[in-house]
């Protein structure tokens, strides 16, 4: 069964392919291939098109797209891989192909800032008034932004004084 | 444009949770709907990637409100995959247990909202009464009504509770006899009938494309279910059918949560006297310094809403190096919801929404 798909794959497209365990299997893709491998194995039954998902890997400079796609026909699946630079991170949409992959395409875009050429609907998800590096990525520091833009409060001798009087009166000692 | 911009949320009874929907209407049909999360962003896969492995497992469970077990079950599988634990099987068992009472759960408060949002309060408090009744049960095993955080990776925390078995048993029949009234009040009121035959209607082609997963998708009439297809914990060893209906409407989406809680039931009898001896957890080198290998893991659940699937990556440290949660409600709440809307009547968001079981926190996680 896997040495089928195996040869089918391999034969088409240069691709490494490798069995994971039952069910899974993991094909990783040069990024030119991706539109042309996600036609070809739309139409071998793999039409479930479970999520996408975006790793940074910020030491090799690059991004990593995932594709998760499931058969229900053969009951397998795919996770295939490619790498797009992290300088000038545009890739192309599959939503003609999978038209589910618009929305988490248009997350990955909000999160991860990569541009998907061809996806009609990139326009804000999530985030609202978003200032900054897109929150994903591994070089945002959540605590450093959060404390330049939220006021915090001190737990000074004067914050507590109030909370005493407060419990005084609801009499909690 | 004729008619005018309509704003329905966040904060809005016949939406569950904060999620907004900006429709165009013309009188009162529906002509475009735009559906418009992020209002319970709480970055939760970025804080995971700065939490340590096991501290993870009080994060998820929060991602989708009232159906917190399967993402924990789903975040635990993924860890022990790359680690390469294999798990006890009673703990298995156990986790299989836990699973199914939250389906049953999740179900009753769907049926409750979705009529509720047609004017049949009384439904929603017997819900709520026999779904108190199981969270009952599951304070029993965890000590949490909601959130359990029970499941760890290697296994569970605790071994079941003396007694637990003829408690469970007892709420189990209660809950079997009042199946039938359920039937009555639900799918033999001719209001409820008249609301949802024919309404929110998907066309199965196109939802298989869409995405749609779990018991929306066997309203379909398409036999789909993870635990069938891509079986994981307890489920090969159980005996449990998975119900399918052709027509695709609101009416026949609620009638299949009904058949699936007694498909549940029956799993959970199964479960009951079945249930095999052992340890409940494999002791995982130390919890609080462990170094899970490189590696990643994909791992998909059949919540009752659909289909959850966690994709981890570990890079050799103590902390996950990426996690990617795929809710059910990403499709069903986006795409989904607004096709479904176009064309329907005003007063018919609500149930529509509600008969999606859209989870709004899942989607923004």
């Amino acid at each position: 069964m896997y040495e089928d798909l195996k040869k089918d794959i391999q034969g088409k497209f240069p691709a490494k392919f490798e069995v994971i365990r039952e069910r899974r299997i993991k094909v990783s893709i040069d990024k030119n291939s991706v539109l042309p491998f996600l036609s070809y194995i739309k139409s071998k039954g793999f039409i479930h098109l479970i999520s996408i998902s975006c790793v940074d890997w910020i030491k090799e400079n690059e991004f990593e797209i995932v594709y998760h796609l499931w058969s229900y026909t053969d009951e397998i699946h795919i996770m295939l891989k490619t790498r797009i630079s992290r300088k000038k991170p545009i890739f192309e949409t599959a939503s003609e192909i999978y038209p589910v992959a618009q929305t988490f395409e248009r997350e990955i875009h909000e999160m991860f800032g990569v541009d998907f050429k061809g996806n009609k609907r990139q326009i804000p998800f999530i985030l609202e008034d978003w200032d900054d590096i897109p929150p994903m990525r591994k070089d945002f520091d959540p605590l450093k932004y959060a404390k330049s833009h939220f006021e915090t409060e001190e737990y000074t001798e004067e914050v507590w004084t109030k909370v005493r009087k407060i419990q005084k009166f609801r009499g909690e000692e | 444009m004729k008619g005018f911009e309509y704003f329905i949320g966040p904060q809005h009874l016949g939406i569950p949770g904060n999620f907004g929907i900006i429709v165009n209407v013309d009188g009162d049909t529906i002509v475009k709907a735009r559906a418009n999360p992020g209002y319970l962003h709480r970055a939760f896969e970025k804080l995971m990637e700065r939490r340590l492995y096991l501290s993870n497992v009080s994060v998820v469970c929060r991602i989708c409100v009232f159906d917190p077990d399967p993402q924990e079950a789903a975040y635990c599988m993924a860890v022990e995959e790359i680690a390469k634990i294999e798990v006890p099987e009673r703990a298995k068992w156990i986790r299989t247990m836990i699973l199914e009472f939250a389906r049953i759960s999740s179900h009753l408060i769907y049926l409750g909202s979705l009529t509720s949002a047609l004017g049949l309060y009384t439904v929603m408090q017997w819900a709520l009464t026999d779904r108190d009744y199981i969270l009952d049960l599951l304070e029993m095993i965890t000590g949490g009504r909601v959130y359990h955080i029970f499941m760890q990776p290697g296994g569970v925390r605790r071994d079941l509770p003396e007694g637990f078995k003829e408690k469970a048993k007892k709420v189990l029949d209660s809950l079997k006899s009042r199946l039938s009234d359920y039937y009555n009040l639900i799918f033999d009121n001719n209001i409820f009938v008249h609301r949802t035959r024919g309404v929110g209607v998907l066309d199965p082609e196109w939802a298989l494309s869409m995405g749609v997963t779990g018991p929306n998708l066997r309203a379909c009439g398409y036999k789909i279910d993870v635990r069938k297809d891509d079986p994981y914990l307890a489920y090969p060893e159980l005996d449990f059918e998975v119900p399918v209906l052709e027509d695709c409407d609101m009416y026949d989406r609620a009638m299949l949560r009904m058949k699936e809680i007694e498909q549940s039931i029956r799993i959970l009898e199964q479960i009951l006297d079945r249930i095999p001896d052992g340890s409940v957890w494999k002791p995982v080198p130390n919890p609080i310094n462990w170094e899970v290998p490189k590696g990643e893991s994909f791992v998909r659940v059949e919540s009752a809403r659909g289909e959850v699937a966690y994709y981890m990556v570990s890079d050799g440290e103590d902390k996950p190096y990426r996690v990617n949660v795929r809710g059910p409600s990403i499709t069903h709440g986006i795409l989904v919801l607004e096709k479904v809307l176009e064309g329907q009547r005003l007063a018919d968001i609500s149930p529509i929404v509600f008969s999606l079981d859209v989870c709004a926190p899942s989607i923004d996680r």
